[in-house]
């Protein structure tokens, strides 16, 4: 603490020592500080010569920037996959890659730009995956200078997980607990109007819906539980609209907006099911014979934002956002359940049970920052953020179950009813954060930076304690954290990046929650060449608890090396490669049961992860190109893993505006402690690709 | 390290306001920005440079200008707004008249050569009066030298233009730098980024966010996560702690795992038990962490309790159990 109000206070003095600036050129009549030529500096990294994957790398080669004269660009790119068939789990395949063959639309991309500008100056659509794929999008922005933007965006994914060794990591084959089926959909739309040049007023729309089938569980106490098919379905809907207030110094943002949400989930079941525990309790086998569960939730929340930018003077920006809304939910549960059930408490066995649930929760929602960056010399940067972010949930549940010998239609034998109604118990988070930063121009090449966060808060749930008329869980944030980095800018050719971070706790949420952890990160890029590229990272975290009884210890570390050549600017040969070596270490102590006997946890994570393209023109054929490539995952630890997803591609000119192409990929995944989630496959595509 | 006193606080803040009022004093407000070295070293007769035109930049560089046609920068060029007509070239440049005479290089500004904060308020003149950049304050990119010239090609169209849109290009820009992150996307259990279904952009904001590592906010100022996973927003009548007072990565791995559902831990009951070994609340364990151990009749030796999720289902909150049954 001392350090950084040192280095705060001697900081500006040194900047103060800086002789005083001559005069300059004439800055822009309405331009802000406009900042001045220096000494050649390292060109920012050309990102966009930069390869990650192959098909990023396949997108963008195939993709040329539109000329100035066109009116009209696009291409299509559809054909065929093929299986050829699934080896090992299916539903891990479905679960981790999840492709289907047949026919596809793989991309569909163009841009129209009409000359006259009558209905729009430039439309650009994209949509990719159609045919069946579990990942479907589409999306297309619209504009007309001056008068219009407008943005829409599709999604429909597929989300399927019936993880064997999820269900049950102890048993061959696991339960079917946990999986699921299901599509989400996911639409936006946005439209920004330019009516003057000072007001846009704008309206945007979210919708994301999830439906399809799963399997969860209907639980009987503590006694047993059963695998009940359930149908999923919920949607959010959110509605927004507002003004934004455009000057040179400053911008104003007020919005308004709404969100209704519903869950319709059901879980019905009408076969004899033995659950998972089948041991017979006093000479009874528990059974569930029938089950009929609803939801209803119905949500809904209007909130009001003010936001605003200033940039008060040259040396002076301030920013800040008010953000007030109330979310309420309104809750209708319902299940009527038929077996042969115990009540542990009562040791009374009975034949059906009946809940119905209502109520509301009310959650007021404020969230505020407020910050601003002063440049009071001309090497040193100021940078000061406040926010608060306080939710209170008022919830007021009301459940009520019935136990009966007989069936609930005759209404006869009733046992026990209970009533459980939590009104007036509250819920709340609070969350606060504080951060100063300074940072300082040592020279044209050296930024020195150095900062402290302050975050705290307070917290109570009702979850997380024992039985359901427990007191409420409390929790204190008390953290201090000191920041420094390091960017040097060694030559043109080379910059270096350090970060560092450590931190001590008075009070904090959780056993496994960031206690007295030091973060650290260097990340080097050298242009060794004009056609290679170099680039490492490392980063390392190191989160200590030694609290008796916690006894944490987490550490992980991140390298990685990445190499771009681009020879002749990749006309006929380019080689993108990434290698990452990750390690997790983890031991914390916990207690095991049922006997509460104290022991450690340990996870451990020590993975090689490789990607890489070669892109390689093909001899003889004009602008033919084969790919090679792929990536390759292998860990060992607590989930000793493979994943490798080698692919090769070829694509060969068939016509001026047409290209031949194939590709091969194999997904292949095992791990070693449940062989039977292994799967592999291989992949085949052919299709065309036409280009206008 | 505990919380510093207030006066220490205090000390900081005055630290910082008294250098700004400093400088305040110093600078009047709309003052030119201080020259850099190389500015200082020109003979003090030169005469100062005017606005040519951006015609007159065609001249030389018509490529550029003839793609600069169809970049929404054009505006600049034609938009009274923006004070700059018919010179959006040297809007950013600066005034080119003694470049056009020499032909040189050095004789104009060149963003991409400048420091990356000096290449930000060239950019930011114009649009920190935009919501985007509301947070950018906070941004890492913007505490870590990375300008805006760094991802976005002020000239250029189209695909790694001035915007990448596809995902694709998206995720290739931002694995340029973040090789250690896109490495996590290679795992088998992940976002699915590598297949194009999604981009970096749709979970963080790169311009900056008032949320840790740069996160997008939803609606209310809520996680983006909230964006797709709306089922597990709430509000519950039972929120499950983490949930609210950590977020989805006190559980989670959102760019990838070996772990089923990109759990940070390979088995669910080993996740949960970590949190829950506390002997009992209120009366919080010895550092005040939350989280009870539960009842005994939890045999972990069983398989149906090795998997805590199996019963505790709504483990993101719920809405009539105070257990997360159901």
């Amino acid at each position: 603490m001392r350090f950084l109000l040192a280095l705060l206070l001697i900081v500006p003095a040194l900047a103060q020592t800086t002789p005083p600036t001559p005069p300059q050129d004439q800055p822009p009549a309405s331009a802000a500080p406009a900042a001045a030529a220096a000494p050649a500096q390292p060109a920012a990294p050309a990102a966009e010569a930069q390869t990650a994957t192959a098909t990023s790398a396949q997108a963008s080669a195939d993709n040329p920037a539109p000329g100035a004269g066109e009116d009209f660009h696009g291409s299509i790119d559809f054909g065929y996959r093929w299986l050829t068939g699934v080896n090992g789990s299916m539903d891990e395949y479905r679960s981790v890659v999840n492709l289907g063959q047949g026919p596809k639309l793989f991309g569909l991309e163009f841009t129209l730009r009409d000359p006259k500008t009558h209905l729009f100056d430039e439309m650009d659509v994209r949509a990719y995956g159609w045919g069946g794929d579990p990942y479907s999008t589409a999306h297309a922005d619209i504009r007309k200078k001056r008068t219009y933007d407008f943005s829409f965006d599709y999604r429909n994914i597929a989300y399927f997980n019936a993880v064997p060794s999820f269900a049950n990591p102890g048993a061959p084959g696991g339960f079917d607990e946990q999986s699921f089926d299901i599509r989400r959909r996911a639409l936006s739309a946005g439209l920004d109007l330019f009516p003057g040049g000072h007001f846009i007023p704008y309206l945007d729309f979210d919708h994301n819906a999830g439906s399809g089938r799963g399997i969860e569980t209907w639980v009987q106490d503590s006694n047993n539980e059963y695998a009940v098919p359930t149908l999923l379905s919920d949607s959010t809907e959110n509605y927004r609209g507002g003004v934004h207030i455009e000057y040179t110094r400053f911008h104003l943002t007020l919005e308004e907006g709404g969100t209704t949400y519903k869950d319709n989930d059901q879980a019905s079941d009408a076969t004899l099911l033995t659950g998972d525990n089948t041991e017979p309790i006093f000479g009874q086998t528990l059974s569930l014979s029938g089950l009929q569960q609803a939801y209803g939730i119905r949500g809904h929340s209007i909130y009001s934002k003010v936001l605003f930018t200033s940039h008060l003077a040259p040396w002076f920006d301030v920013y800040g956002q008010f953000l007030y809304s109330e979310p309420k939910t309104d809750i209708h549960f319902s299940e009527i359940a038929a077996g042969n059930f115990l009540d542990i408490s009562t040791l009374l066995f009975y034949s059906s049970l009946s809940t119905m649930g209502t109520g509301t929760d009310n959650q007021p929602h404020t969230t505020g920052n407020l910050g601003f960056e002063a440049r009071p010399f001309r090497r040193l940067r100021v940078i000061e953020s406040w926010m608060t972010d306080r939710y209170h949930d008022a919830a007021a549940p009301e459940i009520v179950t019935a136990l009966a010998s007989g069936t609930f239609a005759s209404a006869s034998g009733l046992l026990a009813t209970s009533l459980n109604a939590t009104g007036g118990l509250t819920q709340y988070v609070n969350y606060n954060q504080e951060q100063i930063d300074a940072l300082y121009d040592v020279t044209n090449r050296i930024t020195l930076h150095g900062g402290w966060r302050y975050v705290w808060g307070d917290a109570q749930t009702l979850s997380g304690t024992i039985g359901e008329t427990g007191p409420p869980a409390t929790g204190q944030l008390k953290r201090n954290s000191g920041i420094g980095g390091l960017t040097y800018r060694a030559l043109d050719k080379l910059t270096i990046n350090l970060d560092f971070e450590g931190a001590s706790s008075d009070d904090i949420y959780f056993r496994t929650s960031l206690n007295d952890y030091k973060k650290g990160r260097a990340r080097a890029r050298y242009q060794v060449a004009k056609a290679l590229s170099l680039q490492a990272n490392f980063q390392v975290l190191n989160n200590q608890n030694p609290a008796q009884g916690v006894n944490y210890s987490f550490q992980s570390r991140d390298n990685a090396l990445s190499i771009l050549w681009t020879p002749d600017s990749a006309k006929r040969i380019s080689l993108m490669g990434e290698y990452d070596r990750s390690t997790v270490s983890s031991n914390i102590d916990y207690l095991t049961l049922p006997f509460l006997s104290s022991a450690v946890s340990e996870y451990r994570d020590n993975a090689h992860t490789a990607t890489t393209a070669i892109n390689l023109a093909l001899p003889r054929i004009k602008d033919g190109k084969l790919t090679l490539g792929g990536s390759m995952f292998v860990s060992s630890g607590s989930a000793p893993s493979r994943f490798y997803e080698p692919l090769a591609r070829v694509s060969i000119p068939v016509h001026k505006h047409v290209s031949w192409n194939a590709e091969w990929q194999y997904y292949g995944f095992g791990q070693s402690f449940y062989l039977y989630d292994g799967f592999r496959t291989n992949a085949f595509i052919t299709g065309l690709r036409v280009t206008q | 390290m505990s919380r510093p006193p207030s006066k220490a606080r205090f000390a900081l803040l005055g630290a910082a306001l008294v250098a700004i009022a400093a400088r305040g004093a110093q600078d009047k407000p709309g003052a030119p920005a201080p020259q850099t070295a190389a500015e200082q070293a020109k003979p003090a007769a030169t005469k100062p440079a005017t606005y040519v035109g951006s015609e007159t930049c065609q001249t030389c560089h018509e490529d550029i200008f003839k793609a600069f046609l169809k970049n929404p920068h054009h505006l600049v060029e034609t938009d009274k707004k923006y004070g700059h007509t018919t010179q959006a070239c040297e809007a950013c440049h600066g005034p080119g008249s003694q470049h056009a005479d020499s032909m040189n290089a050095a004789d104009i500004r060149q963003p991409a050569k400048l420091t990356a904060a000096a290449a930000d308020r060239i950019c930011l003149s114009c649009h920190l009066s935009q919501p985007t950049h509301v947070g950018r304050i906070n941004g890492s990119h913007a505490k870590n030298q990375v300008s805006c010239v760094g991802c976005h090609a002020i000239h250029k169209n189209g695909p790694d233009g001035l915007v990448a849109r596809k995902p694709a290009d998206i995720n290739r820009q931002c694995a340029a730098c973040h090789t250690d992150i896109w490495a996590s996307f290679m795992r088998p259990y992940r976002h699915k980024l590598p297949e194009g279904a999604m981009s970096c952009v749709d979970c963080h904001n790169p311009h900056g966010s008032v949320l840790p590592h740069g996160l997008q906010t939803v609606d209310a100022n809520e996680p983006g996560c909230f964006k797709c996973h709306g089922d597990k927003r709430g509000p519950f009548s039972y929120e499950h702690a983490p949930v609210r007072m950590e977020g989805c990565t006190a559980c989670h791995q959102p760019h990838g795992s070996a772990n089923p559902r990109m759990l940070t831990r390979a088995q669910v009951g080993f996740l949960c038990l970590e949190c829950h070994a506390n002997l009992s609340q209120p009366a919080l364990s010895a550092n005040g962490t939350m989280g009870t151990v539960p009842p005994s009749f939890h045999d972990m030796r069983l398989p149906r309790f090795q998997n805590c999720t199996i019963c505790h289902q709504k483990v993101h909150g719920s809405y009539v159990d105070r257990n997360l049954l159901k």
